[in-house]
């Protein structure tokens, strides 16, 4: 394992651009070291936003830190850019059995190709079909306990060589359970934005209707935390937008580009009458700022889904 | 209104194509300077609205250490407004969603420089 970590660091630093980082923060993950495999596998994400491979290997950093939230959001990122990445669709399933939603879980372990279908698949999926079976019979409130999955799945397949399985029922073990519906945790919502994003000078902030920040940051070249201000300035903003496009006719407004000396801004109307706003530095094309905003506006969505 | 400075380059962004109207309207109290509408378009109201829009931009962009705005684009399901400022003056376009943002963002960009 060291060999492997050494190798792979070498050629990551022959050539930082390459997608080495994927298999590296992996293979750290794998060795107990992860809070160096989470620095490499955010790294990689800064280059590669759009690798499936590497959002779900920070999926399982994150799975294996206990932290299932966030490991939901990698892998749910993962499918979108690639609907068929078997990987994902295990870690979700884990995921919702969890979060006791069987029905969801049972969907996602059966839909996984027979190449990924291993020992410890086949008895999550057992165990998953076992504890439907018997909510059909007796009708009881499913709650998944630590420890929920089956034991066989550890003791069968060996954690450093079998890709998910026995990593999710470490996690099992380990993890306290997750709530279906968790409190906003304040350290977390300053957090949403930062995998969706590209780069140190990207920042994003989710602003409500009274011009206060619901998540996100915001700090500025002194190192002044302004999000407050800035959300307070742009209070009133979807209001004035939806009432110009009414006088004109020309439906609902869906973005909002300010190009500025120094940066760009990019807002959008966000569910429960928010704005998500999106800021990245001049050099950034205004193509990219579009694209980053729709990728922030999706986490956007599914994190007020889970807060509401 | 009577003819302004401003009227030719007002008519020149609005023989654009896809674009139904232009003004040039103070940011401070939201009146138009000069205006080229198509019949139809709220002038007066879209005008204040755009000029209310540019100063919150201009606002939050100070806040934020963006320095000052350039251009601003406001897009919806059948067309927008685009905006490029100067002082307090501000060069507005709305537009329907077959024009050309690109050329025209060149072009109001290279205008408000010459707003005084």
């Amino acid at each position: 394992m060291a060999d492997e970590i050494r190798r792979l660091s070498d050629d990551l630093a022959r050539d930082p651009s390459s997608l080495v980082f994927v298999p590296l923060a992996d293979a750290l993950r794998r060795a107990g070291q992860l809070d160096v495999a989470l620095r490499v596998a955010l790294r990689g994400l800064d280059r590669h936003p759009y690798v499936a491979d590497a959002h779900d290997v920070l999926a399982r950093i994150h799975a294996d830190r206990g932290d299932l939230e966030r490991a939901a959001d990698e892998w749910e990122m993962a499918l979108r850019l690639d609907p068929a990445h078997a990987q994902a669709n295990l870690g979700l399933g884990f995921v919702d059995f969890r979060r006791g939603n069987l029905e969801s879980a049972e969907r996602r372990l059966s839909a996984v190709g027979p190449a990924e279908v291993t020992p410890g698949v086949t008895a999550a999926l057992a165990h998953v079909r076992g504890a439907l079976s018997a909510r059909g019979m007796n009708g009881f409130s499913f709650e998944a306990p630590n420890g929920a999955l089956p034991d066989a799945i550890d003791s069968r397949v060996g954690v450093a060589s079998a890709p998910l399985a026995p990593r999710i029922a470490t996690v099992a073990r380990t993890t306290p359970v997750v709530r279906e519906f968790p409190a906003p945790d304040p350290s977390r919502a300053k957090q949403l934005f930062v995998s969706a994003l590209d780069g140190a000078d990207q920042h994003a902030l989710l602003v409500d209707g009274d011009g206060l920040v619901l998540a996100g940051a915001y700090v500025d070249s002194g190192g002044n935390d302004v999000a407050d201000v800035i959300a307070a300035e742009l209070a009133g903003v979807s209001g004035e937008a939806e009432r110009a496009m009414r006088h004109l006719g020309l439906g609902t407004w869906t973005s909002l580009l300010v190009e500025a000396d120094d940066a760009v801004v990019a807002m959008t109307p966000a569910p429960n009458a928010s704005l998500l706003v999106v800021t990245a530095s001049r050099q950034t094309p205004v193509g990219l700022v579009r694209l980053l905003l729709d990728r922030a506006l999706t986490r956007a969505r599914d994190w007020l889904a889970r807060v509401s | 209104m009577n003819r302004t400075p401003y009227a030719e380059l007002l008519a020149m962004l609005s023989r654009h194509r896809g674009v139904v109207g232009s003004f040039v309207v103070s940011e401070r109290d939201g009146l138009a300077v000069d205006s080229n509408v198509q019949i139809g378009v709220h002038a007066e109201a879209v005008a204040a609205l755009a000029a209310s829009l540019h100063r919150k931009a201009r606002l939050a962009c100070g806040a934020a250490g963006c320095g000052a705005v350039t251009f601003l684009r406001l897009d919806a399901e059948k067309g927008g407004i685009c905006a490029a400022g100067r002082d307090d003056l501000v060069l507005v376009t709305i537009s329907e969603a077959r024009a050309n943002i690109g050329l025209l963002r060149v072009e109001m960009m290279r205008a408000a420089k010459a707003l005084t």
